[in-house]
């Protein structure tokens, strides 16, 4: 619980001080883009940090964004596929590859680092190569499917602040992910099995299992991460869409206080990470004129967070030690 | 709660140690702010940057230079954070042009939106600044007919065909080596042997991008048509593919080559004569010509949109005589001279 006090903290404080420094952010405007950006990058945080409490990782994300991304529009404008049999085609590729990663490592034994670094590569060449290098997107067609994207939900009693539509994408996978990770046991087994996988599989948890369905839940959410990303822009360039994904993702889902040793992690948390990221590239682009060293800002400060963070957490357990030993060597 | 202080601490000292001193808030200076949103990061974007700051000094205007560097969707972000700061103008490069067109519409909506180097004709943009990839075109055609006083036959190789500059800019020059008047509706499907004026041109090979292809096309060429008069590079990296083989088969300076863009061998070439000239575009103009623009649309004067709402961006034709002073111009304003 104290992780996300410390991110909420922090994105507060970003907040505050994006607020005084541009009339411009808390415009409804402004809001509803953050939500949206937030929302998008939070759907595909959720997903890699099931592979985090695991204890692995998906350096895949970004390539299935792009895979899928290229994908839908080209199965419907170039292919000229139905509506149903293009959103089945991408759901099962995402799955299939979460299967897919979640075999070799769990029956080959291979590190999940190699495998997901190999679907890194392959998954951007593949839609390169039916694409053919060239932009897809959907033209003026297929509006009504991009609602899902770019819709707008107006709430109520509420002006010029409209809800956009991946949020509630995002809502409902959290609150999925949240009771699955806390309220049943394929969760408990799942932060079991991060924290010691030889005890848990000792304790008879079916480890393997779980692990692939941690890499398959992974690949579906960035599956419907890139499907919204791309109805949210309308065209994606199979070269760079989705480039470095995976690195925000696992930086939202470390910041909102996954652990890479695994066994850790809130999806609160998580979402305030991915907020946490997409505020400071607003702040950045809001307040300075220096948006070529973003990533510089971005870097330090998440660095920072987390290496403070890593010190209260020494700090504490020292001084919990030096109680626990002060209460022992004195006589009651 | 240790945790919460210490965060906020550290957190507080370094947004506010990244606090750039120049007033970044709107209406402090008093000027009118307006951005260059580039397609992406590239040399050629470093360039026009130079003219976005000279015609921001020249005009008095905050002028910004943004180039994204994750593709469309990095693009998008930026466009709709500058709607967010309340720019006063935005010049863009669309990377998709027929797919941006909700995002462009949305920008006009809010603010002075022009397009740059990439047109976007079924938006809401109030006007495009750039080249007429015809007349390069036939600026590279007019090279050959210079290079080759007598006619000969002729190669052209090119990326691809499918995007609207490459058909342009490609007959262009087919349409000035065979002396054919000014129009750009013409299409001659690139396998079809052309022939007027003295010339052959012997087809157009496509490569995707794909550099191995492209060089293969060249030595195929050579093999199929070992009397072949010249060559025309019409993609910036064509030329020095084509330069290359010419090296290997040693018939560097027999064979006439054509450019199209400024990369360093292309340049190199035409220094030492095996490359007989060059077309380039203009992007410093791109960037000065868009800020004035915008700066004069901020001020209110609709004037400056002509009734065709297209203001051109000419290329030039560099040969030996004048590419040394155009390379010194480049380097300097690309600061790789410095």
């Amino acid at each position: 619980m104290k992780k996300i006090l410390g991110i909420t903290a922090l994105l507060a404080l970003v907040c505050i001080i994006t607020a005084i420094l541009s009339e411009g952010f808390l415009s409804g405007y402004n809001i509803e883009n953050l939500a949206r950006r937030t929302a998008l990058l939070g759907i595909i945080s959720i997903g890699v940090a099931f592979v985090i409490i695991t204890g692995g990782i998906d350096l895949s994300v970004g390539s299935v964004v792009c895979l899928v991304g290229c994908g839908l529009p080209w199965l419907l404008t170039k292919q000229n596929w139905s509506m149903p049999a293009a959103l089945a085609a991408v759901a099962l590729v995402s799955v299939g590859i979460g299967i897919f990663h979640g075999v070799i490592i769990t029956k080959l034994r291979i590190a999940p680092f190699v495998v997901t670094l190999c679907g890194l590569m392959m998954y951007r060449g593949i839609a390169r190569g039916f694409t053919q290098d060239q932009t897809v997107g959907f033209g003026g067609e297929f509006t009504g499917l991009r609602t899902l994207a770019t819709g707008q939900i107006s709430i109520p009693f509420v002006d010029g602040f409209t809800l956009p539509a991946p949020c509630v994408f995002l809502l409902v996978a959290a609150l999925l992910a949240a009771i699955f990770l806390n309220r049943t046991i394929w969760g408990r087994y799942m932060l079991a099995l991060g924290r010691n996988e030889e005890a848990a599989r000792y304790s008879g948890i079916n480890t393997d299992r779980m692990v692939i369905v941690a890499y398959v839940i992974c690949s579906a959410l960035s599956g419907l991460g890139g499907m919204l990303y791309v109805l949210d822009s309308n065209t994606a360039q199979p070269v760079d869409f989705g480039n470095f994904y995976e690195l925000y993702a696992i930086a939202a889902a470390v910041l909102g206080g996954c652990s890479l040793r695994g066994g850790e992690g809130t999806i609160v948390g998580i979402l305030v990470g991915a907020a946490l990221i997409m505020v400071l590239r607003n702040m950045i682009m809001l307040t300075t004129n220096y948006t070529n060293i973003e990533f510089a800002i971005i870097g330090a400060v998440l660095l920072i967070g987390v290496i403070a963070d890593e010190l209260v957490k020494r700090y504490a357990m020292r001084r919990r030690a030096a109680r626990a030993l002060l209460a022992e060597t004195k006589p009651s | 709660m240790k945790l919460t202080t210490t965060i906020l601490a550290l957190a507080a000292i370094l947004v506010t140690g990244c606090k750039p001193s120049a007033p970044s808030g709107s209406g402090s200076s008093g000027k009118k702010k307006v951005a260059f949103v580039t397609n992406g990061v590239a040399s050629f974007w470093t360039i026009a940057s130079a003219g976005v700051k000279a015609a921001g000094e020249k005009f008095g205007v905050d002028a910004q230079t943004l180039m994204p560097a994750e593709g469309i969707v990095g693009q998008k972000r930026m466009i709709e954070d500058l709607l967010t700061r309340g720019i006063d103008g935005i010049a863009v490069s669309p990377i998709d042009p027929a797919n941006q067109t909700g995002l462009l519409n949305e920008a006009a909506k809010r603010t002075k939106l022009v397009t740059h180097d990439s047109d976007a004709p079924d938006s809401a943009r109030l006007i495009y600044i750039g080249m007429d990839n015809y007349k390069a075109g036939r600026l590279c055609g007019d090279l050959v007919r210079e290079a080759m006083p007598k006619g000969g036959s002729v190669m052209i190789f090119i990326g691809r065909l499918e995007q609207d500059n490459a058909k342009r800019r490609r007959q262009g020059t087919i349409d000035a080596i065979l002396g054919r008047p000014e129009n750009p509706a013409n299409f001659d499907p690139p396998g079809t042997v052309l022939e007027g004026n003295g010339f052959k041109i012997l087809g157009t090979l496509t490569d995707e991008f794909n550099f191995a292809k492209g060089k293969a096309n060249v030595e195929d060429t050579l093999a199929k048509h070992p009397d072949v008069n010249c060559m025309v590079g019409l993609f910036a990296y064509n030329p020095p593919l084509m330069l290359e083989v010419l090296q290997q088969a040693g018939k560097l300076g027999q064979v006439k080559m054509i450019a199209f863009d400024e990369d360093d061998a292309t340049l190199a070439g035409i220094q030492k004569g095996t490359v007989h000239g060059t077309v380039v575009q203009n992007p410093y103009m791109y960037g000065f010509k868009s800020v004035e623009v915008l700066a004069e649309l901020a001020k209110g004067n609709n004037a400056v949109i002509p009734a065709n709402k297209f203001i051109d961006i000419p290329a030039r034709q560099i040969r030996k005589d004048n590419v040394d002073e155009f390379w010194a111009d480049l380097k300097a304003k690309t600061g790789s001279g410095k």
